[in-house]
């Protein structure tokens, strides 16, 4: 598995280490921050898009960045699942950074290390194999986050970068405390040495509640969520779409690497992780109905999506119902387009009618016809219906849920799917709705250069639909052997 | 066991306790704060009767000194008038009788599953200390803690560069309206100390770098010292940065990342593989990676403590 | 634990971790929520040291020490950020006073 050819050995690392490198050149030289930014992002999805065709022609790679293997040194390991991970985070990151560089410098200059820093770090996570390493890529991604979420400088944003940073420390901290544990009880922190470690005890147990626990309040799910609305809510549009696709994807692979290749989980720990998705799929819609801001319903909508995924925590207990997990990354990958899609939409609306108050849309003058378009397209995708994505992932969770007989789980992934078609019914409702406006004078502008991204993404939503044999192939051997690294 | 060795830990653990509920009272914050920086000495003394010496002088430089000293320049930018109620420091009253009840239930459930954890360990995992051991004559350096640190676990420090770099970033991100910054009376005393102290940490920092490689000491700790250097000297005002400065420090802040990352690339082409160093000058290798380190390391804590633009201090009304 | 040194250091780790956590949840304003935070992070390390410990005359594990340098400075790293964080809600705050 570890390749023979040295440069295809250190390619992983290339890409943790290329956008960490031009994030310091993007901090040094601000005023050629978005052009490295952009050439960096390029370059990170070319690589990425190289490493899973790699993958796919000759199956899963473990690199030893440091000349040392574990258990003493640190591996690094890339299979299907890292790099359909990997390519979503740099191919939608590349889309963001598009939608930054063409609406000029109203982000600023620390847009750019701060978004390079977050992709080196998100890298490093998709591709760690070892625990460890694992919390300083969390840290990393953290950080760049926290940043990422106070950039637009007002004080509800302020306020939200401090609890979500708070919440992130706290769940990193219970993190390293899961390390340790671990660390004590077997003597070593690789993902593979620990797999096969035999040593199951109060100190195993306590590891791996601690470190789900962090891991939960990184991905903000119910009820350890209440920094997320806020801090979704309050960035600016690209930092908004960056955090709800992106970041939480990182600790929610991270824990669910730790169930399937590390840990040996009880069945009723499962049902308790369906258990809270289903209470977040619950609390977050029922919270996007009565959201009075635009932002906070796509916000929301996040935490629902999340509890969705959840769910193949508690459906996939046998390898019939492996299929499950495949549905579970196949809605991340798709829940990322679209939501990443729906907040540069949403920007754009923001910024053509002044304010996202969902009762004042119906009076407002200006409707943005081209990002109102994009949104009602995530919101396809985000709602689960054909073609997209977001059907291809619900439906390979709900075989899954049939095929282990689980009906419960089935009935609540219905539900998910009706709450969502409310809330988003909801919003676009008032995009629709012309009779409260004053003269009954409608402005409707044209197509402008920055209705394209969000346009473009929303399509590669649906276009995930049509097009999932090759993400699919690419998930074939998960959760099976092929996970452990 | 000596019993005598065995009170001394119990009586050092005590003070600990003590001192850490005392650090975290709500009240007055200044005292809370010197108590905190004061656990932070006692449980490095703790870790040196554990053995642990790199650690103890990282948690006394890093986490009682440069941490204390943050905190420190926060209270002194939040109010302290009476009446002026802000977010930061609002005088609430104390926490409401169930929210305490609750927090006392999660603070036993977690010390109670710490408890039982450790109980559960009867020390049958080896852990890595043999293999680190058998394969110290190879690492270049006689210090198993730098081993580990700069050559068998390097690229976990490359990302520990990566979130100090990180933080400096976000905290420069922040807004540029600064808060104000304490500025110590610069009277004969002040420059004395200055005088006295300044070199001779610079000295001792550049000691401890070199003596990592051997004896407990290592890049994090000289970084901490050279970081209180340039902190005093701009404070104190001792040296007034110019304008191509804030490029300069930024320059700082990515070196220890670039040059690490060199030292990686050339590695690569040398040995085939990132960061495995040539065996026979693995030391001068460690050295040098851990002296650009030293250096980006002490401007990027500074960094972090001053932040891009510092208004000067607020006129009138200083804290004794 | 095969010693009575690292098991007290160790039950002194889960300690300051509870009462930390304590403090942090019943804390009156941010700073003093921030100091919790790093005692917690103390308890948690010193777990780790405690467990590293292999008696006096032999030399402890050194991974775990390892871990715990990286974490100290992590940790410094993200203390920073969230008091910069403090000061700059308290300079809004000052802003909101003084503009109304």
């Amino acid at each position: 598995m570890i390749p023979a050819d040295p440069a295809l050995a250190q390619w992983p690392a290339a890409l943790v280490l290329g956008p960490v490198l031009a994030a310091v050149a993007a901090f040094i030289w601000p005023r050629a921050g978005a052009v490295v930014g952009l050439g960096a992002s390029a370059a990170t999805l070319a690589g990425a898009l190289a490493l899973a065709l790699q993958i796919h022609d000759s199956g899963p790679i473990r690199t030893v960045p440091g000349g040392w293997d574990a258990p003493l040194g640190i591996a690094m390991y890339a299979d299907g699942l890292a790099a359909l991970l990997l390519v979503m985070t740099a191919g939608v990151g590349t889309a963001v950074a598009l939608a930054t560089a063409g609406a000029g410098p109203r982000q600023g200059t620390f847009f750019w290390p701060l978004w390079l820093l977050l992709l080196g770090g998100l890298n490093g996570l998709y591709l760690a194999a070892d625990a460890f390493n694992l919390y300083i890529t969390l840290e990393i991604v953290g950080l760049a986050a926290v940043g990422l979420t106070a950039l637009s400088g007002t004080p509800e944003s302020v306020r939200a970068a401090l609890t979500y940073l708070l919440a992130g420390l706290m769940g990193s901290l219970l993190f390293l405390l899961g390390v340790a544990l671990l660390y004590s009880a077997h003597g070593r922190v690789d993902f593979a040495g620990l797999a096969t470690a035999t040593a199951a005890g109060p100190a195993v147990s306590a590891a791996l509640v601690a470190m789900l626990v962090g891991l939960a309040l990184k991905t903000a799910i119910v009820p350890l969520h209440v920094w997320l609305p806020a801090a979704h809510a309050n960035a600016t549009p690209p930092a908004s779409a960056l955090l709800s696709a992106l970041v939480i994807k990182g600790s929610l692979y991270a824990a669910m690497r730790l169930w399937l290749a590390v840990f040996d989980p009880a069945a009723a720990l499962g049902t308790l992780m369906g258990l809270l998705g289903a209470g977040a799929i619950v609390w977050g819609s029922v919270q996007a109905l009565r959201a009075p801001r635009l932002k906070l319903v796509v916000a929301y909508s996040t935490l629902a999506q999340v509890g969705l995924i959840l769910l193949a925590f508690a459906v996939a207990g046998d390898d019939a119902a492996a299929v499950a997990w495949r549905g579970a990354v196949y809605l991340m990958l798709a829940h990322a387009v679209a939501k990443a899609a729906m907040f540069l939409a949403v920007g754009r609306i923001v910024a053509a009618v002044g304010h996202d108050d969902l009762d004042r849309l119906a009076e407002a003058r200006v409707r943005p016809g081209p990002a109102q378009f994009a949104f009602a397209l995530a919101a396809v995708s985000l709602i689960g219906l054909p073609p997209s994505g977001g059907f291809v992932g619900k439906w390979l969770l709900l075989e899954g849920s049939i095929a282990a007989g689980t009906w419960p789980w089935a009935a609540v992934i219905a539900a998910a799917t009706l709450l969502s078609a409310a809330y988003m019914t909801r919003v676009l409702a008032q995009f629709f709705r012309t009779d409260g406006v004053p003269g009954g004078e409608i402005v409707r502008p044209g197509w402008t250069r920055a209705d394209a991204v969000p346009l473009a993404l929303a399509l590669a939503a649906l276009g995930l639909g049509i097009a999932a044999a090759g993400p699919l192939a690419l998930l074939a051997p998960v959760p099976a052997s092929g996970v452990t690294p | 066991m000596n019993a005598a060795w065995l009170a001394f830990d119990a009586l050092l653990l005590a003070g600990i306790l003590g001192v850490a509920w005392a650090a975290m009272a709500p009240g007055d914050a200044f005292r809370a704060i010197v108590m905190f920086m004061v656990m932070g000495l006692l449980v490095a003394l703790a870790w040196v009767r554990l053995r642990a010496p790199d650690v103890a002088l990282a948690e006394a430089a890093v986490g009682s000194g440069v941490t204390g000293a943050l905190f420190l320049r926060t209270w002194h930018a939040l109010p302290r008038e009476a009446g002026r109620a802000s977010e930061a420091t609002a005088a609430r009253p104390a926490a409401p009788r169930r929210l305490r009840l609750a927090a006392f239930g999660l603070a036993a459930t977690l010390t109670g599953l710490l408890v039982a954890a450790l109980a559960s360990l009867d020390g049958t995992a080896p852990g890595l200390g043999d293999a680190v051991a058998a394969r110290l004559a190879q690492s270049g350096v006689s210090n198993p803690v730098t081993a580990v640190l700069l050559n068998f676990r390097a690229y976990d420090t490359l990302l520990e560069v990566v979130v100090l770099l990180a933080a400096v970033v976000v905290v420069w991100s922040l807004d540029a309206r600064p808060a104000p910054r304490p500025v110590p009376a610069r009277g004969p005393i002040f420059l004395g100390f200055a005088r006295l102290a300044l070199p001779v940490t610079v000295l001792a920092a550049g000691y401890l770098l070199w003596l990592g490689a051997f004896a407990p000491g290592g890049a994090f700790q000289a970084g901490a010292l050279l970081a209180a250097v340039g902190i005093v000297l701009l404070l104190g005002g001792l040296y007034r940065p110019g304008s191509g400065d804030r490029r300069r420090a930024r320059l700082a802040f990515g070196l220890g990342l670039a040059g690490f990352a060199g030292a990686g690339a050339l590695t690569l082409g040398l040995e085939g593989a990132m960061l495995r160093y040539p065996p026979a000058a693995a030391k001068t290798w460690i050295l040098a990676i851990e002296a650009v380190l030293t250096l980006s390391i002490a401007a990027t804590l500074a960094g972090l403590f001053l932040g891009e633009r510092s208004a000067p201090a607020r006129t009138g009304g200083e804290r004794p | 634990m095969t010693t009575a040194t690292a098991l007290l250091y160790g039950l002194g780790g889960a300690l300051l971790a509870g009462m930390a956590l304590y403090r942090l949840v019943t804390a009156a304003d941010w700073l003093r929520r921030i100091v919790a935070v790093n005692v917690l992070a103390v308890g948690v390390a010193s777990i780790l040291i405690a467990t590293a410990y292999r008696g006096p005359a032999a030399p402890a594990d050194p991974v775990p020490h390892a871990f715990v340098l990286t974490g100290i400075v992590v940790l410094v790293s993200t203390s920073a950020v969230a008091l910069a964080l403090i000061r700059l809600l308290h300079a809004r705050d000052e802003n909101h006073h003084d503009s109304r």
